[in-house]
């Protein structure tokens, strides 16, 4: 038992943190000038895109290491949709279909808890922008894509907006109707990434608050010598890097245990993470001070993506009473 | 990046276990009655578990120990949490200081007795004006030849009721600054001039005690380290203690997490949806606190000592156990209250766990300042 990164995997996190900083979202400005392109682009040379693609059946690179990928994406906001692609990705290879050098979406249900059925009413689009295609998952475990057109954005969060899903009707279907198995190991994945990416928004919120309340004087003192603040920094510490335990070992479990098991330490991160992400994202916010609630400031760019991020597939309640059922029989 | 046991870790669990099932003291919470008997019910465990080659597990061979990887200690504290066994001594984390930092002749007179259990040991290092501020101690040790000569008092020295020996810390100079006046000296328990008085914390048990020492002689050669190097002997010991991976206490917490199911299934309230989903949070919480430290475990494998971030852990076992008490009082209801059932004492007794090895404000200051390195 090394519960702990290989040195290639250092490496990978390592670069993939590098590069995403170079294109780091630090206020609203910078989204509508984001080139989209240029961003996927370097994702794509990378292979950050091509990580859950199968060689032989088996990925090409662990869910481990996509979620690396995801956290160092999501923690610096950049606005290309690289956990929707994966997301995507991963449940056209568990149909066994061919992929193909398309960017993906999904469709989410109205209450963001699961992925869309094909044509089902009040759908949205998650992680479309910049994407070309839709997936669908019907109720028999069929993959469905449809093509995206360009529709109008909204939602919460601004670095990943919604687009609406009612025009994407015409679909095809892709592969074979996944197993009642593969759906299980499908949502593990998919509760995993979120949480992975909510590692990220949180961690590095935390080293930018940190570095913050060294400089920010007040009563000709940085503010971070203040015990009130120093716990308020500990604390999202103590939440952030238990978050990651949860999230590392749910993300490794995606391969390697059975199907129930990793849906159960999926599910137990994700309730965990969901708990979680409110209160850090607005902690991170008050260490910031009156600065902090302000339209220019990356603070609430980061609570907005935390929010989203607990609803989407169940937030903590909806985790706590699935594990419930996992454990104790449902009721 | 790997949770799955290898082979050996997979036959030692095993060899564990089959060994507890034959070995294990059995009903001890029902046939202990009182604080002797919990003494040497202790005392003839931790020899049993000697004789069975299970003590030492990560310390080096040539201290008596097994030369393994903390990996075994933990495989180890888990079967005793799940067999429900009682405490081992504190050996592990005391030890440490002597084999760290002792003679050769103090190793050789101390280590062998503290793994076979014939000396028990306890720790004597806050007081009462010394609490989070453990280096403004002032128990004094003045040098007469080549004997200390000790006065003063020492609080929550806890297992001092069963102790032959005390791991202490003394200011043996008050002229140099607070942290460097400070010594380590190891003495007899049971040495003329001290006085042992236990502390009864809120539920009446008298879980711990004060030391007092009036005039106690300790000899020179009973000195770990030099004179003034005491300080960083006690932060060796605390980082081992603050490790809860060392002390088994997560098994203790899934064994507590079992016992909270049963109780809501016996009260018949396991339908209901806030009831599941408390004790789904109850068990999210054993989990990521589980986790983390075999994070912090695999660490310690490959190399690293145990540091500051050792206080996420504890903060994360404290939060665990006082929440699933607070959970079984609240699911317990007025029963708890009339004293049909012990889930109030059990609740005052995970209070103290905010408070000893240091506050929870302590190790938010420590993570504050060590880990993310605001300004003090």
């Amino acid at each position: 038992m090394r519960a702990i990164p290989s040195p290639e995997q250092v490496m990978l996190r390592d670069t993939a943190q590098r590069l995403a900083a170079t294109m780091a979202v630090i206020t609203p400005g910078d989204i509508k000038g984001f080139d989209r392109n240029a961003g996927w682009r370097s994702l794509v040379e990378t292979g950050l895109t091509a990580m859950r693609l199968r060689d032989d059946g088996a990925p090409l690179a662990t869910g481990y290491e996509a979620g690396l990928a995801v956290e160092a994406v999501g923690g610096q906001l950049l606005p290309v949709p690289l956990l929707g692609h994966l997301l995507a990705q991963e449940l056209i290879a568990l149909s066994g279909a061919q992929s193909d050098d398309g960017i993906y979406a999904l469709a989410m249900t109205r209450g963001l808890d699961q992925v869309a059925a094909p044509g089902q009413a009040d759908a949205v689009v998650f992680d479309g922008v910049g994407a070309e295609f839709v997936v669908w998952l019907g109720e028999d475990g069929s993959v469905h894509r449809s093509r995206l057109t360009a529709g109008p954005e909204s939602g919460a969060d601004l670095c990943r907006p919604f687009l609406s899903a009612d025009v994407y009707a015409a679909t095809e279907v892709l592969g074979a109707p996944l197993s009642p198995d593969d759906r299980i190991r499908w949502t593990a994945f998919a509760l995993s990434m979120m949480c992975a990416e909510m590692i990220g928004v949180m961690r590095t919120g935390l080293t930018q608050a940190v570095e913050y309340a060294k400089t920010r004087v007040q009563y000709d003192q940085p503010i971070g010598s203040f015990q009130a603040v120093q716990h308020m920094c500990a604390d999202i510490l103590v939440r952030t890097e238990a978050a990651a335990s949860a999230a590392q070992y749910a993300a490794w479990a995606v391969d390697v245990l059975p199907p129930s098991e990793s849906l159960l330490a999926a599910r137990t991160a994700k309730a965990f993470c969901a708990g979680a992400g409110r209160d850090v994202g607005e902690t991170l916010m008050q260490v910031y001070g009156g600065i902090g609630q302000t339209w220019e400031h990356v603070a609430h760019l980061r609570a907005r993506r935390l929010i989203v991020d607990a609803k989407l597939f169940g937030d903590e309640a909806d985790q706590l009473l699935h594990i419930a059922d996992l454990r104790m029989g449902a009721a | 990046m790997d949770y799955l046991e290898n082979a050996e870790e997979v036959a030692f669990r095993a060899r564990v276990r089959a060994w507890l099932e034959q070995n294990a003291p059995r009903d001890w919470r029902e046939t202990v009655e009182s604080e002797a008997d919990m003494g040497l019910l202790i005392r003839g465990w931790q020899s049993r578990l000697h004789e069975g080659g299970f003590v030492g597990l990560s310390w080096p061979v040539e201290f008596g120990g097994h030369g393994l990887s903390a990996t075994y200690e933990a495989i180890l504290n888990d079967e005793l949490g799940r067999a429900d066994t009682p405490r081992i001594s504190f050996h592990n984390y005391l030890g440490r200081a002597v084999f760290t930092y002792g003679t050769e002749a103090q190793k050789e007179r101390f280590l062998p007795p503290m793994l076979s259990g014939d000396m028990q040991w306890c720790q004597g290092f806050s007081e009462p004006g010394a609490g989070s501020d453990l280096a403004s101690l002032r128990t004094f040790a003045e040098r007469r030849g080549d004997k200390y000569v000790v006065n003063g008092q020492k609080m929550w020295t806890s297992g001092a009721q069963h102790a032959d020996w005390c791991i202490l810390l003394v200011r043996t100079d008050r002229e140099v600054a607070k942290h460097k006046g400070i010594t380590c000296l190891l003495t007899s328990a049971k040495a003329p001039g001290i006085t042992i008085r236990p502390i009864h914390i809120a539920d009446g048990t008298p879980e711990t005690c004060e030391m007092f020492f009036d005039d106690v002689e300790i000899p020179v050669e009973q000195r770990i380290g030099d004179e003034g190097a005491g300080w960083r002997i006690a932060m060796t010991v605390l980082s081992y203690e603050r490790g809860p991976g060392d002390i088994g206490m997560v098994a203790t917490y899934q064994a507590a997490l079992t016992r909270l199911e049963r109780m809501a299934a016996e009260r018949g309230v396991l339908h209901e949806p806030e009831v599941r989903k408390a004790i789904a949070k109850a068990y999210v919480r054993g989990e990521v606190l589980r986790l983390n430290v075999v994070e912090q475990l695999s660490k310690r494998v490959a190399g690293a000592v145990p540091g500051p971030d050792g206080s996420i852990s504890r903060l994360l076992l404290t939060q665990a156990v006082q929440s699933i008490h607070q959970l079984e009082l609240e699911l317990a209801g007025a029963d708890a209250l009339t004293g049909r059932n012990d889930a109030f004492g059990e609740y005052l007794r995970s209070r103290p766990i905010s408070i000893f090895g240091g506050t929870s404000e302590i190790q938010k200051n420590i993570l504050a300042t060590q880990v993310l390195g605001l300004p003090r």
